[in-house]
């Protein structure tokens, strides 16, 4: 199942991805995303159970990246599954976002 | 004496007040507005601006726009003036408009500006006069002349502003009488052109599609194209074919066209060789062209298998054989046709083995990419490369809409030959979804079941279901926006080693210049799904649907053995 979970541990926010992420719901990611870093100097998007992403997808993210970098928040890719990495380098994105393997990684960027 | 008969007993001051002026006007402008013949009205009005201005004659004059000489057109008065020419800057009404300001003659007799020829002969005595010129945006469209008032006295400035006043209106009048015209002219032009384009079009060969080895495809850049190409079965099995590209545009050109079309099918008939053939036609060409127009020609024979031919060039671009992921190049054999006579021409013979023989007419090296460069041999060469896998009438379609895509400024004709092979496309999924993001997933779960049963090894399977996707979501979001309902049919196939992903949808048609990949790894959201779509697949291409809309996009990839698990 598709779907977004977040939650707040260690003043990081981390917004929690699985299943397929397209076009039916990437509004919705992108609206989670602005607006926990609306509210939180540190964001980190889990991706470890998302096993399709499209482009759609990956334009709310790089919307995240930009919103962190003009606020001058850390914004951070968490646990990146196989099926996003391939997306991303296919994109020639996965060197542009901040990539790390535990949330906890995310409060020191 | 005229004159002594015609002075009214009574004659009211000139500057009459401003209520009355406006009358005067609102009752022209009323006249102009409702009038159905600007001649008469005009006429009429010129007869009312006489006896509103107390004036003993009155007169419009009109300039042609083209010889820029003034014309009396309309003439109240003793005098008939009409017909009288009269050059810009010639005597008052000439002055008015090389001007375009008013002119006051307070006495006719002294003043050197009075062109006095009118008054010659005729008894009529010019005293006084007054000329306003009738402008518009783009300057002054002719003049409005009074002459004498009726009183005797000259003519004062009150007289001259009212007459300018009463010239506004009627030059907006006849301005847009002439509009009017233009505007029919404009719509005869376009039947005729649409005449001469069907014409054109009925002379095409009509495609073939039984095993013939040529394809023909024109594209023209404007409304009437100086292309052709035509084939033709000699009674020996062969096939004779002629593309051809007339100097210049427009109706003149597309007249040579047809004419230098049956006269080169006339020419190739008997099976001559094709230097003889393009001799042959240039000695008639030479014969009946003197006004500087040329035409450039390719002329030839193949045989049935597609795999023999026998061509020769007049002044046309280099032809290309693609064999074998190589290219080969053949030169014109001669001059185009039309401008020396009795000269030979070259001809080239070629076996295809398998290859291809392009022949593009100028227009296609003329073809400019989004920075103005010319696309030139080198791009034609790529383009012909990157669709060399799709069958015959797909890559002449794939080729003309990249060219159309690369923003054509000339007619473009292509020729292509080739052995006629049954391309079997073996079709591996139809499947059609209603054209919502919701359906996406399921799209993807049929297209990747579909390349894990055909073996495709997991990574290339989830780049190709990648850019399917990223292919239905522009359709989905761009074609029909926001308001569309309607499907998108997705049907898989394979012919030999190509995949074919075609995707159909009823939207409206979209312009392909306008789908615009962004450079890969730029930092921004938007305009990504294109340029994974570029990425992953070999060749895409857009191309109008068999309806009356919709859009038909092919999506090509082909899979080499490692690609197959």
């Amino acid at each position: 199942m598709s779907g977004i979970e977040c939650e707040e541990r260690d003043g990081i926010v981390l917004i929690r991805l699985r299943g397929e992420v397209d076009l039916s719901w990437s509004q919705q990611v992108r609206h989670a995303v602005l607006e926990a870093l609306e509210k939180n100097p540190a964001v980190g998007v889990e991706l470890s159970e998302v096993s399709y992403i499209d482009s759609s997808g990956i334009a709310a993210l790089v919307e995240g990246f930009q919103s962190a970098r003009s606020r001058g928040s850390r914004f951070a890719l968490v646990a990146v599954s196989d099926a996003v990495r391939a997306v991303l380098e296919l994109a020639r994105l996965d060197r542009v976002f901040l990539i790390v393997a535990d949330p906890a990684a995310v409060a020191g960027v | 004496m005229k004159l002594a008969r015609r002075t009214p007993p009574i004659v009211a001051p000139a500057h009459a007040d401003a209520a009355r002026t406006l009358a005067f006007l609102a009752d022209l402008s009323q006249a102009f507005a409702v009038s159905l013949d600007l001649r008469k009205t005009l006429s009429e009005a010129v007869n009312r601006i006489a006896a509103f201005m107390q004036a003993e004659a009155a007169s419009l004059f009109l300039l042609d726009p083209v010889t820029r000489v003034l014309e009396c057109r309309i003439c109240v008065g003793p005098v008939d003036l009409t017909g009288v020419r009269l050059a810009i800057g010639q005597g008052v009404v000439g002055l008015a408009v090389a001007e375009n300001a008013t002119q006051v003659v307070a006495d006719a007799a002294s003043d050197p500006r009075v062109w006095r020829a009118g008054d010659e002969g005729s008894g009529f005595v010019t005293r006084s006069l007054l000329c306003a010129p009738l402008s518009t945006a783009v300057g002054p469209i002719g003049a409005l002349e009074v002459v004498n008032r009726r009183d005797g006295t000259a003519f004062s400035a009150e007289d001259a502003e009212m007459l300018r006043l009463i010239a506004a209106p009627t030059a907006l009048a006849i301005n847009n009488a002439r509009m009017a015209n233009d505007l029919l002219e404009q719509q005869r032009m376009k039947r005729e052109f649409d005449l001469a384009r069907r014409l054109q079009k009925s002379l095409l060969p009509k495609r073939r599609r039984d095993g013939f080895p040529i394809v023909g495809v024109n594209l023209p850049a404007h409304e009437i194209s100086g292309d052709f190409y035509d084939y033709f079965e000699l009674a020996d099995g062969r096939i004779g074919f002629v593309v051809g590209d007339i100097s210049g545009k427009g109706l003149d050109a597309a007249l040579l066209m047809v004419r230098a079309a049956s006269l080169l099918r006339w020419a190739g008939k008997d099976g001559v060789a094709p230097g003889a053939w393009l001799a042959r036609a240039n000695d008639e060409l030479c014969e009946t062209m003197h006004d500087g127009r040329f035409v450039c020609a390719l002329v030839g024979y193949c045989d049935r298998a597609g795999n023999k031919v026998q061509f020769a060039g007049a002044g046309f671009p280099p032809v290309l054989v693609y064999r074998r992921s190589a290219f080969d190049e053949y030169e014109s054999g001669g001059p185009p046709l039309g401008i020396m006579a009795g000269i030979p021409f070259d001809q080239h013979e070629v076996e295809l083995n398998g290859g291809a023989l392009y022949a593009f007419s100028d227009g296609a090296t003329d073809v400019r990419d989004a920075s103005g460069q010319r696309l030139g041999s080198e791009g034609v060469r790529a383009l012909i490369a990157r669709h060399a896998t799709a069958a015959p009438d797909t890559r002449v379609r794939a080729l003309l809409s990249d060219l159309k895509r690369l923003k054509l400024v000339d007619d473009t004709t292509l020729l292509l030959i080739e052995e006629p092979r049954a391309h079997d496309a073996q079709v591996l999924l139809e499947h059609h979804l209603p054209a919502r993001a919701e359906n996406l997933r399921d799209m993807r779960n049929a297209l990747r079941a579909t390349l894990d049963h055909l073996g495709i090894e997991p990574a290339l399977r989830d780049r190709l279901v990648l850019a399917v996707d990223e292919a239905c979501a522009n359709i989905i979001r761009h074609a029909y926006g926001a308001q569309g309902h309607g499907g998108i049919g997705l049907r898989l196939s394979r012919t030999d080693d190509v995949l074919s992903f075609e995707l159909t949808d009823d939207a409206p048609c979209v312009d392909p210049g306008a789908i615009r990949p962004k450079p890969l790894g730029e930092c921004r959201a938007g305009g990504l799904g294109v340029a994974l779509i570029d990425t992953v697949m070999d060749a895409w291409h857009v191309e109008p649907g068999t309806g009356r809309s919709g859009n038909r996009l092919v999506l090509r990839k082909r899979i080499e053995d490692k690609g197959f698990t």
